[in-house]
């Protein structure tokens, strides 16, 4: 499986950090930009990000593609995100395994689906075509949902395996929304990591959630909790060497804080890579 | 069910929020294993969507917020979201067909300052991410002759909003940005009276605006359509003021090229020059 190179320790690019980034410089590796924020003509918007990315690695995670929708796709979108990639050069492009909306409505959220073959076949269909459109291969990311649903006919990791060999895409783990997600329907979200195809993943997702006692709910305004990390030392185990990011989307702390996040991240990887050694020698 | 069936009896669940018509969807669900039911996991989707496209729109009005008070505000949101969902797949674009809705809504069509107010902040909105152009300074005049002036025609920045509006709405914006208290009320204004001119534009990847004097709005829009520096000063609106229009609109020219207005320049040839301003 060829992948892209690893980027190392990353942060989702925001609005609130622009100054900060280019007057001081931060341990950052690498950057991910909401495509849809920069699918403008101009402005401020465009020139942090042509400023940022002379100076960084730059992916592309997109949240409108509706890639599981029964709408058609909307070209017109593919077309500018296309565009938007030629000017970013971006390490890859990457969307949800959801769906925003139908009849040509948008709801602005990444909506679930039942996993049956019918959702199946549909997505790896659309994923095809989006491949062939882009020329590159996408990468998928496993979204957070909060109902599930009688009639899936699989779990969500055997979906997510399935869709990522048949549309021969790769994947985007979010260890954050396994855990919501794991905590909501009631599943392992150990074998959910053990269970998606650890050679197709290239990116991490690491981010907050707010916990509603019976149900949480992926936020993006919190720090990382401890079963979430628990969560990324296992994928890291099994995934290895993966582009790893914090997302931050809302109630944002100083930079600093993200900062000492993606320094635990480093720690975790650092611990794992001295055990592998010790075991090795 | 099919998944085509299934999202659209989602999506009209989302969109009218929890209630009866929700059971058949209901019936497809899981129960939760922590005690939430059904209702409760759906209400996330139905509500987060209002919620989201709610904070859309007070994002980009809170002039509009600050002169309706918080109620109105979120009814007018409440019958917008209703109305006219979003078909943009960029977030960004919601709340463009606003001051459209209130324009056609027998509720708020005759209310001039909330609709005003709309199409102000609209026009900021806007100029945020408008196509990025490099604006000329004015020594660029230098490159034509003083005899090519009277034919010189203005090229704009394509963040450039020119507006009619109901008076004191970019007084009261301005004090809804800075949380200061709104100023007196205005009365809305009756046809062609009490109305204000602003121009809105960006400038150092931030929108601004000023306010104009009706010349100089006069001036603004013909030189925006293409008309010549001599044409504009022929113009009825500049001889009312006497005799003096061509070093007002000197006096306006220099200006916008200090704000950044004007992008281009160019010799008009004797046919474009000589056609009548559309205002005139």
């Amino acid at each position: 499986m060829e992948k892209p190179a690893p980027l190392g320790y990353g942060l989702g690019l925001r609005p609130v950090y622009y100054d900060e980034i280019l007057s001081s410089r931060p341990p950052i590796d690498w950057f991910e930009i909401i495509s849809e924020n920069y699918m403008l003509a101009g402005g401020r918007p465009l020139a942090m990000l042509d400023r940022i990315r002379a100076d960084y690695p730059v992916v592309m995670h997109g949240v409108s593609m509706s890639l599981a929708s029964t709408d058609p796709l909307n070209m017109d979108y593919l077309r500018q995100l296309k565009a938007l990639a030629e000017r970013v050069q971006p390490a890859w492009i990457s969307d949800h395994v959801a769906w925003t909306g139908v009849h040509g409505v948008t709801l602005h959220d990444l909506l679930p689906i039942p996993y049956t073959r019918e959702s199946l076949a549909h997505i790896v269909e659309r994923i095809q075509r989006v491949q062939d459109f882009l020329k590159r291969r996408l990468v998928v990311e496993n979204a957070s949902t909060y109902i599930s649903f009688l009639d899936s006919e699989m779990s969500e990791h055997e979906f997510v395996r399935e869709m990522a060999e048949r549309a021969d895409c790769l994947l985007l783990l979010d260890v954050n929304n396994v855990f919501v997600s794991s905590f909501n329907h009631g599943f392992d979200p150990v074998a959910f990591i053990d269970g998606v195809p650890a050679e197709r993943v290239v990116q991490f997702h690491m981010a907050g959630h707010t916990d509603n006692e019976t149900h949480r709910v992926d936020t993006h305004d919190q720090p990382v909790c401890d079963e979430v990390w628990a969560l990324y030392e296992h994928a890291r185990r099994r995934c290895g060497d993966v582009s790893a990011m914090i997302e931050r989307d809302d109630n944002f702390p100083p930079l600093s804080e993200l900062l000492d996040e993606m320094q635990h991240m480093r720690d975790i990887d650092a611990r794992i890579s001295n055990e592998r050694a010790l075991s090795a020698a | 069910m099919k998944l085509a069936k299934f999202q659209s009896m989602f999506q009209a669940s989302v969109r009218a929020g929890s209630g009866e018509a929700d059971k058949p969807l209901l019936k497809k669900l899981r129960s939760s294993p922590h005690g939430a039911n059904p209702e409760t996991l759906l209400a996330v989707y139905q509500s987060g969507y209002r919620l989201r496209l709610a904070d859309f729109v007070s994002q980009d009005h809170p002039g509009l917020r600050a002169i309706l008070g918080d109620e109105a505000f979120e009814t007018l949101v409440d019958d917008y979201i209703d109305q006219r969902p979003s078909r943009d797949f960029n977030a960004r674009f919601f709340t463009t067909g606003l001051p459209d809705f209130m324009r056609d809504s027998p509720t708020w069509r005759d209310d001039a300052r909330p609709v005003s107010m709309a199409l102000f902040e609209r026009a900021m909105v806007d100029a945020f991410d408008a196509p990025d152009k490099t604006p000329l300074a004015v020594q660029a005049l230098a490159e034509f002759s003083p005899d090519d002036w009277p034919r010189l025609a203005f090229d704009f920045d394509p963040s450039l909003a020119l507006l009619e509006l109901a008076a004191g709405t970019t007084a009261s914006y301005g004090a809804a940005i800075n949380e200061e208290p709104p100023p007196e009320k205005v009365d809305a204004p009756a046809t062609g009276d009490e109305i204000e001119y602003a121009a809105v534009w960006r400038v150092d990847h931030e929108s601004a605006y000023r306010q104009l004097e009706p010349d100089e709005y006069v001036a603004l829009c013909e030189a925006r359509a293409g008309h010549a520096f001599g044409d504009i000063c022929q113009m009825a609106a500049f001889q009312q003021s006497g005799d003096i229009a061509p070093e007002r609109l000197a006096q306006c020219l220099s200006s916008w090229f200090e704000e950044g207005l004007i992008i281009g320049l160019r010799v008009c040839s004797d046919d474009q020059s000589s056609k009548t301003p559309s205002s005139a």
